[in-house]
Order: C-alpha cells, then sequence, then structure tokens
C-alpha cells in the first residue's frame, strides 16, 4: 500500500464478523486504494452504515492518512433485513452512567426550584468525543477535575441561597417554611419536596434522618434558612442529582439483564425528551407501574414528544448538528454581501429551527426525514423574503413560504443558513461543504489527513487562480495523495456551487457558468445541482441510518459502538418501515433493548 | 512518605485513627529526609501554540539561539527574554523530540507536551485515532506532581488557565484539540481550564484574606461547607459500592475530587508577604465564550468566525491572567498552574499585531507564512518575560529569593516547523530558580540515539526536581533517564 491509501475505519466494529466481497465496492468505486478487513465490517445484512446492499468499505490496514467512516448505503432501499443474531435475544448496549450536562443541569434547576437564571453556564465544558456523538453528552467521556467539584459547590451555593432568600421562596419549598416557627417536621416536609424532585424517587427515612441531621448541625450556628439552604445546596452536588443513577431491577423475562427501574425509566423518558427532571404525570405513571411495559413506556414516549416542551431538546439536537448555530459570528465581506449581517445571520438560524419543528411536529406535516430533506417550502420573515425571492411576506414575523423555484432549491440542506454556515470566506468551498454532507448527513466521517508521510507530500497550492471553484480546486483532482479522498467530497460539493457564500442562487462565478454536475459516493449515475444531490441524499438508507444514528447516539448518550450493532440494525428497520417519521422515531427510541434493558452489573 | 505532611484538621481527625501508637509529636514532624530539600516547590507549565520557526524557507532558523552554550546570543524569537537569560534563570533547551506524540499532530503534540505519552487509540504508526476517547494514555506531569505538593494541601489542586481557548474544531468544548492536562489517574481524564477572567477573579480572590487576621464570618462559612461536604461524601460512599465496575470508576473520581475540596477548604494558605489581590480589571467586550458555536460549525473549523472584539482583548485578557496565576502561587492557593494561550487550534486572530488571519491560517492553512509565524512566536516570548518577571518581583522569603526561584516553569508548544508540525527539535523553555537547574544557558541535545534527546527525559527531569525520583515518565519505551547537564 503505498501512501496514497485512503483510510477507511469501520466506525462500529461489528461482533458479527461479517465482511463481504461488496465491502470491495465503495473502493473501486471512488478509485482509492482501500483495502478490507477489520473487525468485521457492516455487511449486507447486518445494517451498519451501509444499506442493505452494503457498498460498504474495507477498513485500511495503512494507517495515517485522511480516514474516513462508514460507507454509503445503496439507492435502491428495499427491506431492511436484521441479522439473524439480532433477531433473538435482548441486545441492551452499555448503558454508562450519565451526568446532567449543563443544558440538563439548567432545566432540573428550573423544575426543582424555579431558578431560571442557568446557572450552570458557568460550569466548566462538557468533554467532546473526536468522533461520534456530537451532543457533548457521551457519557464515557465525562469528568470530573478539581475545578468542575468545586464549580458545582459554588453554584449550588449560589442556588441554595436564592431559594432561601426571602420567606417567601422559603414557602415555595413548603408553606410552612415561610412560616415564623417552622419546625423540625417543616424541615422533613421541605427534604421530602425537595428530593423527590431532584432525586426523581420518593425520599426514604435514611435521606430524611441525614439530610435533618446536616440542617440542624448549620441552623444551631446559624438560621433556619440557612439549614434548609444547606440541605439544597447538598442535594445539587448529590451522585443522584448529578448523575442519572441506574441501579436497575432483575429483568424477569432475562434473567441475565436487568431493567430499570420505574423510577429511572421515567427519568430515562424526562431526559430524553424533555432534557429535564420527570414531571409529575411521569412520577405518577412509574408509581402506578405504568412504566412496567413497553407500550406504557410508549404511552408516556407520545405524550412527552407531542408537549411543546420538547421542543428545546430538538431545537438543541439541530443545533449541533447542523451548522447554524454560530452563523452570527461569521465574517462575511460587507461589500460582497451587503445584506449579511448578524441579524440576518439570526434569521437564517430561525428559519431552519422553525422550518424543522414545523416540518416535524405540525399536525397534517409529513415529518419525515426525507420530506425534511426535500421540503418544497420554508418559514421565512420579510428579510429572508426579499433575499429568496418570495413575494407577499411583510413584518418579522416567520411565515410558511413555498419555495417559488423548486428546480434551484429544495428542503432543508439547500437552506441558506447551511449553505452559508459550511462556507468559511468569501468564496464557497465545495470541500467544506462536500464534507458536510458526507460527514453529517451520510456519517462517513472523513478525516483531514494526519500522517506526516503523507503531509510531506502535499503542498498547499499558492496562488491559485480561476474563475469558478472547480477550476481552484483543481490541485486535489492532479495530485494523487489528495485526489483518493477528494473524488468522495469534492463531487458532492460541486453540485452546491449555485448557492454564494451566504446561500444566494448563482448561475455564474467570475463571469463563467457554473458547471454543477457531481455524484454522490456510494450511488449510481451522477447529479447536477443541488436539487438533484438533495434528493439523491433522501433516497439513500445511508442518509437515513444516518440520521436515526445521530438520534441514537443523543437520546442514549454515548457514541454508539459494536454491542450496539442490534440495536442500531433494529432501529434502521423500524425507522424505515414507520417511513421515517420523525416523531416516531423519536418514540421507538424508547422500544428498543437499549432503553427497556440494561447490560448485568459487571 | 517523604513529604508527609498534615494539616490541621487532619490532624484532629487523625488523632484518634493514624495516629494511634505512634508518639504524638513524631508525625507532627517531616521526617528526615536523607537528601536536601528539592529547591523547587511550585510549577508552571505554559504552552504557546504552534511551534517555532526553525526554518523560514530560506533555511534560516528564527528560533535556535547562536553563540556558545553559555554566552548564547538569542534568535528574533526568542530576543525578548533576553533580561531573564541575563539574570540566569532561564534555560534554553533545544534539540529535544517528542518521540513519544503519536496520532492527529496537533492532538497527539498537546497531548505528549506534558504526559510523554501517545494520543489513546492512535494506529501504532500514526494517524488519526480510531475510538471514540482519542486523550491521553497517561497523565500529565502537573497532575502527578499536583498529587504530590498540592492536592489536599493547597485550597486548589492545580490551576489551569486558557486565554482565547476552544477556538476552531474545539467549539468551546473540551477536545483532544484543546487539553493539556490530565487527572493523576488510571482514567487520565481531560481537564478543562478555566477561561473567564471575571469569574477566575471571583473563585480565586473574590475571598481571599490577606489581612492576616482571621475573619470569623468566613470561617463560619468554611464550617459550614464542610458540613455539607461531609454531607455530600457520604452520599457517594455509600453509593459508590453499589454501581458496576465502570460506573464505579467515574463516581470514585467524582469522589476523590470532592475530598481533596474538603481538604483544600481546610488548608492554610502560607501566603507570602507579598501575597495580594490583583488589580481587578475591567475585561468587558472580551467573550471568553467564544469558540462555542455548537458541536458542529464548519465555520468554526475553519477559523471564519471571527470574533474581533475578543481578538484585540487577548494581550489585556492574557496579562490579567498572568497575574492572577502568579498571584494564585504567591498566595499559595495552590502549589501547579497551567497557563494555556489558546488551543492548538489557534484561530483567532492577532489584532495587536496587524495579523488578521488566525495563527494556523499562518501555519499552513493559507500556505505557510514564515514573517507571520515569527511575529507571533515573538510578541509569545515577550508575554513570557513579562510572566516570568512578574515572578519574580514576587519575594517569598526572608533571604530575598523570589516566587520563580523556588518555581519551574516549563514553556512549549504542541509542533515544532509549523507547516509540517514535525516533533523534532521542540522548542522548550524552563525557567527558574538556580535550586533545580543552572540557568542562563542554551543547551543542545543533539545526541539522537537510544533516546537520549528524547523530551520524556526532560519530563522526568522535572519531577527529579521536586524530588520525585521515578526514572521514566509516560511511555517508558523513549525513556532514558534524566537529562545531562540541566545543573
Amino acid at each position: 500500500m503505498s501512501a496514497l491509501t485512503l483510510r477507511i475505519i469501520p466506525r462500529r466494529l461489528s461482533r458479527l464478523g461479517w465482511t463481504g466481497p461488496a465491502a470491495l465496492a465503495l473502493a473501486c468505486l471512488v478509485g482509492c486504494t482501500a483495502e478490507v478487513g477489520g473487525k468485521g465490517m457492516p455487511g449486507p445484512n447486518n445494517g451498519g452504515p451501509n444499506g442493505p446492499n452494503g457498498n460498504g468499505a474495507g477498513s485500511g490496514a495503512t494507517a495515517g492518512g485522511a480516514s474516513a467512516t462508514g460507507g454509503v448505503g445503496s439507492t435502491t432501499g428495499g427491506a431492511a433485513v436484521v441479522s439473524p443474531e439480532c433477531m433473538t435475544g435482548v441486545h441492551p448496549g452499555r448503558a454508562p452512567v450519565r451526568r446532567l450536562t449543563r443544558f440538563e443541569y439548567n432545566n432540573a434547576v428550573s423544575d426543582i426550584l424555579g431558578d431560571t437564571s442557568a446557572p450552570a453556564n458557568s460550569l466548566p465544558p462538557e468533554t467532546i468525543a473526536r468522533t461520534g456523538n456530537v451532543f457533548g453528552n457521551d457519557a464515557d467521556l465525562q469528568s470530573v477535575s478539581s475545578n468542575l467539584a468545586d464549580q458545582w459547590s459554588k453554584i449550588a451555593a449560589d442556588i441554595a441561597a436564592r431559594a432561601t432568600g426571602t420567606s417567601d421562596a422559603l414557602a415555595k419549598l413548603a408553606p410552612c417554611a415561610g412560616g415564623a416557627t417552622p419546625d423540625d417536621t417543616c424541615t422533613k416536609t421541605v427534604i421530602q419536596n425537595v428530593l423527590s424532585r431532584a432525586y426523581h424517587r420518593d425520599a426514604q427515612q435514611a435521606d430524611i434522618d441525614s439530610y435533618l441531621a446536616l440542617e440542624k448541625a448549620v441552623q444551631a450556628k446559624a438560621t433556619f434558612a440557612s439549614g434548609i439552604a444547606a440541605i439544597i445546596e447538598a442535594m445539587l452536588q448529590g451522585p443522584e442529582f448529578l448523575y442519572r443513577i441506574e441501579l436497575g431491577k432483575p429483568a424477569a423475562d432475562h434473567p441475565e439483564l436487568r431493567k430499570p427501574t420505574a423510577d429511572e425509566t421515567a427519568a430515562r423518558l424526562s431526559f430524553m425528551f424533555w432534557g429535564t427532571i420527570p414531571d409529575d404525570t411521569l412520577r405518577m405513571a412509574a408509581k402506578s407501574g405504568q412504566l412496567d411495559t413497553a407500550d406504557g413506556i410508549k404511552t408516556q414516549a407520545v405524550r412527552l414528544v407531542n408537549d411543546k416542551r420538547a421542543r428545546p431538546v430538538v431545537r438543541f439536537f439541530f443545533d449541533n448538528l447542523l451548522p447554524i448555530s454560530g452563523l452570527n459570528n461569521l465574517a462575511r465581506d460587507k461589500t460582497l454581501f451587503p445584506v449579511y449581517s448578524a441579524t440576518f445571520a439570526d434569521a437564517l438560524h430561525e428559519e431552519t429551527q422553525t422550518f424543522l419543528q414545523h416540518e416535524i411536529f405540525d399536525e397534517g406535516s409529513t415529518g419525515t426525514w426525507t420530506s425534511v430533506l426535500t421540503a418544497p417550502y420554508t418559514y421565512v420573515n420579510e428579510t429572508l423574503a426579499s433575499f429568496y425571492g418570495i413575494p407577499g411576506i411583510t413584518g418579522s414575523e416567520f411565515q410558511k413560504a413555498n419555495i417559488p423555484d423548486t428546480t434551484k432549491r429544495l428542503g432543508l440542506l439547500t437552506q441558506a443558513g447551511i449553505m452559508t454556515g459550511t462556507i468559511t470566506t468569501n468564496q464557497s468551498n465545495p470541500v467544506l461543504r462536500g464534507s458536510f454532507m458526507l460527514n453529517k448527513i451520510l456519517c462517513m466521517n472523513i478525516q483531514l489527513p494526519t500522517d506526516p508521510a503523507i503531509l510531506a507530500q502535499v503542498k498547499v497550492p499558492e496562488g491559485v487562480t480561476g474563475a469558478t471553484a472547480r477550476e481552484r480546486f483543481t490541485k486535489h483532482r492532479e495530485q494523487a495523495v489528495c485526489a483518493g479522498c477528494h473524488a468522495l467530497i469534492d463531487p458532492v460539493g460541486f453540485t452546491l456551487e449555485n448557492y454564494d457564500p451566504i446561500g444566494q442562487w448563482r448561475t455564474t462565478e467570475g463571469g463563467e457558468m457554473i458547471d454543477a454536475s457531481g455524484s454522490v459516493p456510494g450511488t449510481d449515475g451522477t447529479v447536477n445541482g443541488p436539487v438533484e444531490l438533495v434528493k439523491k441524499i433522501a433516497s439513500t438508507d445511508a442518509a437515513q441510518n444516518c440520521f436515526a444514528q445521530h438520534w441514537m447516539e443523543f437520546g442514549y448518550g454515548k457514541t454508539l459502538d459494536s454491542g450496539d450493532s442490534c440495536v442500531q440494525q433494529t432501529m434502521n428497520a423500524t425507522f424505515k418501515n414507520s417511513g421515517g417519521n420523525i416523531k416516531q422515531l423519536l418514540v421507538d427510541l424508547t422500544q428498543t433493548d437499549a432503553f427497556l434493558y440494561m447490560p448485568a452489573k459487571d | 512518605m517523604a513529604n508527609f505532611r498534615l494539616n490541621r484538621r487532619a490532624v484532629l481527625r487523625g488523632a484518634g485513627t493514624v495516629a494511634i501508637g505512634m508518639p504524638f509529636l513524631e508525625i507532627m514532624t517531616p521526617v528526615a529526609r536523607a537528601q536536601a530539600a528539592p529547591a523547587a516547590q511550585r510549577f508552571l507549565a505554559v504552552f504557546q501554540p504552534g511551534g517555532a520557526v526553525h526554518d523560514d524557507g530560506t533555511g534560516a532558523n528564527k528560533w535556535r539561539p547562536t553563540g556558545t552554550e553559555t554566552a548564547p546570543i538569542l534568535s528574533p524569537i526568542l530576543a525578548p527574554l533576553k533580561p531573564m537569560m541575563d539574570a540566569k534563570k532561564l534555560l534554553v533547551v533545544d534539540g529535544l523530540d517528542m518521540t513519544s506524540k503519536n496520532g492527529e499532530q496537533h492532538q497527539a503534540g498537546i497531548i505528549a507536551w506534558l504526559t510523554g505519552n501517545s494520543q489513546q487509540n492512535a494506529p501504532s504508526n500514526g494517524g488519526v485515532p480510531t475510538g471514540t476517547s482519542s486523550y491521553a494514555a497517561s497523565p500529565s506531569i502537573d497532575q502527578v506532581l499536583a498529587t504530590k505538593i498540592s492536592s489536599g494541601k493547597k485550597q486548589i489542586a492545580s490551576l489551569e488557565m486558557a486565554v482565547r481557548w476552544g477556538t476552531g474544531k474545539a467549539h468551546g468544548l473540551l477536545s483532544p484539540i484543546s487539553c493539556a492536562n490530565f487527572e493523576d489517574n488510571a482514567k487520565a481524564s481531560p481537564i478543562a481550564p478555566r477561561i473567564d477572567p471575571v469569574q477566575i477573579f471571583k473563585d480565586l480572590f473574590g475571598s481571599l484574606n490577606t489581612s492576616g487576621t482571621v475573619d470569623p464570618a468566613a470561617a463560619a462559612a468554611v464550617d459550614r461547607r464542610k458540613s455539607i461536604l461531609d454531607h455530600v461524601v457520604g452520599e457517594y460512599n455509600s453509593l459508590v459500592p453499589k454501581l458496576g465496575t465502570a460506573d464505579r470508576a467515574t463516581l470514585q473520581q467524582h469522589l476523590d475530587k470532592l475530598r481533596e475540596l474538603e481538604l483544600g477548604i481546610s488548608a492554610v494558605a502560607q501566603a507570602s508577604a507579598n501575597c495580594m489581590k490583583p488589580t481587578q480589571v475591567d475585561t468587558s467586550g472580551y467573550n471568553p465564550g467564544s469558540g462555542v458555536c455548537g458541536a458542529n460549525c464548519t465555520a468554526a473549523d475553519s477559523g471564519a468566525n471571527k470574533d474581533i472584539a475578543t481578538d484585540t482583548l487577548i494581550p489585556k485578557v492574557g496579562t490579567y491572567m498572568m497575574d492572577m496565576m502568579v498571584m494564585a502561587l504567591a498566595c499559595d492557593l495552590t502549589a501547579v498552574g497551567t497557563f494555556q494561550w489558546t488551543d492548538t487550534e489557534a484561530k483567532h486572530t492577532f489584532p495587536w499585531l496587524n495579523l488578521s488571519e488566525h495563527h494556523h491560517f499562518y501555519q499552513h492553512d493559507g500556505g505557510f507564512k514564515a514573517a507571520e509565524c515569527e511575529k507571533i512566536s515573538t510578541w509569545y516570548s515577550t508575554m513570557h518575560l513579562y510572566l516570568l518577571q512578574a515572578m519574580d518581583k514576587v519575594i517569598m522569603g526572608a533571604d530575598n529569593h523570589t516566587l520563580l526561584d523556588e518555581s519551574v516553569v516549563f514553556i512549549g508548544s504542541e509542533i515544532s516547523q509549523p507547516p509540517t508540525h514535525t516533533n523534532t527539535d521542540m522548542p522548550f523553555l524552563l525557567a527558574g530558580g538556580a535550586g533545580s537547574f543552572k540557568g542562563g544557558r542554551w543547551v543542545r541535545y543533539t545526541d539522537k540515539s537510544n533516546n537520549k534527546n528524547s523530551h520524556n527525559n526532560l519530563l522526568v527531569s522535572i519531577l527529579n526536581m521536586f524530588g520525585d525520583t521515578r526514572t521514566t515518565f509516560g511511555n517508558a519505551k523513549f525513556c532514558a533517564g534524566p537529562l545531562n547537564n540541566l545543573t
């Protein structure tokens, strides 16, 4: 293998150990030298990142080049197949203890104490994975530094002081606490009230005894309010608040496994869909036994998903998946793009989020990932309507509007926010747009090259000229060392060249006609222009499976690994069978082995 | 237990337990040492990104001194540090290779810098790691030193600060691109630095009492906090045994940090006479969260997300944060610090140098721009001079020795030559007192045989300066023992 090797790494090493000849297909297709091998790439029948027809990529044995993960599914669809190993038994995958993210901490404190000051914003940031989970909630990666322990302690003290600062505040914890002479009975009521929410379970006698002792010790040297504050301060640092502790219970139907208890299931549901502690209805459902069955869980999941409180979580998901949340920091040349400003950028962000909320949640909308990717409409205010050439929209409110010409623009990926967020300078860049589509929409994960032997051969071209991006980016194809990956990336990006760096439609660049022809790796034929591209992407299993994968990683708070293979295959099949409906996908996340079971305690 | 010390609270607790069977006075007295006490009492690591300019394209080396070992003529990049060289408190450690570096080039570089080990899950012959966790394979030297000289003895075990951190692909989050410090435990978990100057001042100096007399209200607050922490520790203690192995490790780490916090708030600061609150600086306009843009913003990845207002304030905020780091050491809040000038992405601009692109752009994103890289590296030298001089102004004892004299400052980068990201001839500097090494010199290690010039050896030498006698650190296969010719 020469240094020109494209390194293609399977992200989820399948335990099934199947490596099929189809895995060669992508390598040949894209003209890069990928080797087949490794520990069992997802093959035709296990529904990994590949579709049923598995144009998968092999695992390169030669290290160091740019790397790509996974393959792209076939365009042809067909019935999703779950491998025989996954058809029997229960395969929950790992369930590492999860810590509240800053987002969840803020929500929880708001629900427990009515404190909406978002105190967790001052905590050190979450740890992110280099690949995989892009949401900052990968349980395996979070650790506690000295500073974090100290900061948790400090914000808990601030929150507790606010919650006990006045007699009105105290009365909210328990009416008696706002009175003149609260006694130990009152303290116990406060403990029960706060603990049942913060730890999402009923307080036990031992809890009440130990917290009462703490309160009395502190009160003895200070005041009742200070003692109550100490309870809250301790609870907000407690393991059952900061972590989602799941001790589980024996699974009657599968003695080798465990199931989350009803209270733990309630927390799984509420944190997944609302990013916070369970509400009273969920607590009641847990107590009544409703959460002991998959159907009962589904009932609650449907309720949660359809509640408006699910919206911020879905928004958080897309803010992290799509390149839209940093738009208002993006620099654009004022002369070249006079329309572009921070306000305009915020509008682009809102367009995408508003569109997604409506398409996913509105009664009557199709609400599938395909319909999101190919919607003939969007949501705009007056500013954006004028930008898109949509007549009849006035004011700052976002309104539904049909796309005037669906041969030029169609669906989420052609929205100006996405086309702007993927471009970094005042010139469009097919590499960045192509990388986004492959990495985040098709889960191919092509990384920058790092092998010194390869980098030594890579010379950043100086003084590149050319009217169009296609001309400026010719070196990629001339230098063999670059061509391996760029043969995958660039043809995707070229099809988006009809959008300028702020996503405005154009047919020429630098006085030359734009050639927007290209192709999508792993699919047959060519595509011409952005609309054909998004239709092609929407038709692949890879795009569907990739979207489901992002939700599993976000919802389960981990990066999927080989132990999640069966869950993933089943989920892919379920998603496909549901017609790709997104709300249904969210509900179905609660019907998997990963949600309903836990591995045995090791 | 050469360094065994007890604080007052531990004594009160321990009197009934560990001290049983021992003469009380004996345990209160430091165990007699066989050798002289190590001079080094504080450790500070300083990270600057992007390496040096060993070849500007014409073959000229803009970093390496000329002249002789004891009479070095400083290169343009190091020239600002001449006062420290003249004071014989600076040592240019030249010619070391970061042989343990393995993985993605920048990430593996910043990871290896203080750990002497590879990036986790990196293929054996280099390249991008394949697994999810791609941080350090073992602890960083600062954390190992913190365990030895700071944890539980000072209020804060170690203090990590970073200026303009979380740029580019780090997205404002803790990422292998942005992290230099790794816990001294089996997981070697990454540590996020403190980045907000306002919060740092509040945390470190907000309630610092420099009057020399005990404030009863503050003492009561400490007592109250101890009661609460005791309770919290109890909850973790009773829960941890009920968990599976992996979860137990996660919560055990948390428990360890809570215990350290408990000990820390009891630690009696032995502040120098020159301990004082730094002058509070108005940093409005500086956005420490500037890098935060969601986990996938391509525009940030490339540095196109520019925050000129924040970038403009980097010199002011950086100076302020150095002041706070110096006083945190002088006031004995901690004995171990790390000061990071941005992450390895280095995707911020330099308005005060009239450089409108980001550092990484000049390294290679925009083609190697040697003059710009030299300008940036030289500016970092002026900042290092400020830091070292600030440390050298703080008188720590009756003999007029300074904070710098009792410290070891290790200044380094993740790569060597900017465009190629090499790991040879790393641009490393040591600063500190004569008790630790012989300064005022340019030492060049040219023997590359048998890992003799591996930077692991420098890490071993630093540990030795603090009385840790180990002979290997990080990946042992790159260790040939401590460096010669340091003292």
